[in-house]
């Protein structure tokens, strides 16, 4: 790993905490538990397109890691760990599909947080009763899924110049 | 160098969003249209386990829960968390629930308050 490498990884994963912690302070944009506009996946996005899978997850894992020692303990780190894992996960494999442009990716991915999250909840309750929340969840991420992809093409397309090569 | 995945959205995107939105309205109708039956009790639990089940009616029930206060208003039509003093303030503004199978989360809390049948409820209370 190159210094500069290290280092843009290293103002992602600030980027993606401050994103989250700012994001906590707004007022949801929905009354459901749980609904965030997710705009740290903003940044995993960003990473998984510019860096690669392998920084993408480091960076993650990071935000995740750094948030809950700032925030709030263990139900917030579930959370954010099923949530991203799985909205990493889901990218990294949709990336792959040629057909698809950065705005599928990040729609599927937006869904795939959204399920990590309800079964965080269904885990932290011991109960099926978040899942009733799934399907509006679910039609809510087309919208915040375009968003974060709409954020992020602006951002890719300001920033080839100076971002060291893709990986894996 | 080609910028990867492509940046301009598309028709495959299009279809994705579609495959989303028909999953979320398959899962939909398989979540909510479990039988309109008539609510006749309310079940409280606290961290996955039943509490307490009592029967709709006009009552007011203060539940201690992993550090909160949650208060639990009932009617005869329906149930609703009056107060509570979690960050999230989710469970309080779900509303009233009318329906048997319906729930409301308070996830701070660990605590789901969740509307049986009247039929249900003479059975567990026996």
């Amino acid at each position: 790993m190159t210094a500069r490498r290290l280092a843009t990884c290293a103002v992602l994963a600030a980027l993606a905490l401050a994103l989250s912690y700012i994001e906590g302070m707004l007022p949801p944009p929905a009354p459901l538990p749980g609904f965030k506009l997710g705009l740290a996946n903003i940044v995993t996005l960003f990473a998984l397109c510019a860096l690669g899978g392998a920084d993408a997850l480091a960076i993650l894992l990071t935000r995740v890691l750094l948030g809950a020692m700032f925030a709030s303990g263990a139900t917030a780190l579930l959370f954010s760990l099923l949530g991203g894992l799985a909205a990493l996960g889901t990218m990294r494999v949709l990336s792959r599909v040629r057909a698809l442009s950065i705005y599928g990716v990040s729609v599927g991915g937006a869904a795939a947080h959204h399920v990590g999250q309800v079964c965080a909840a269904m885990l932290v309750l011991g109960s099926a009763a978040p899942l009733a929340y799934l399907p509006v969840l679910l039609a809510l991420s087309p919208l915040s899924g375009a968003l974060t992809a709409f954020v992020c093409a602006l951002l890719l397309r300001r920033a080839r110049g100076f971002l060291p090569p893709r990986e894996g | 160098m080609k910028q990867f995945p492509d940046l301009k959205p598309n028709k495959a995107d299009a279809l994705a969003a579609l495959a989303v939105l028909l999953l979320a309205a398959a899962l939909g109708a398989r979540l909510w249209t479990s039988p309109p039956g008539a609510a006749g009790a309310v079940v409280v639990s606290i961290d996955g386990a039943a509490v307490e089940r009592v029967a709709l009616g006009e009552w007011s029930r203060t539940y201690a829960a992993n550090g909160y206060t949650v208060r639990v208003e009932a009617t005869a039509g329906g149930v609703r968390v009056a107060a509570s003093d979690c960050p999230t303030q989710d469970c309080v503004r779900t509303g009233t629930i009318t329906r048997a199978g319906q729930s409301i989360v308070c996830l701070p809390a660990r605590l789901v308050v969740t509307l049986t049948g009247a039929a249900e409820y003479d059975a567990v209370a026996g």
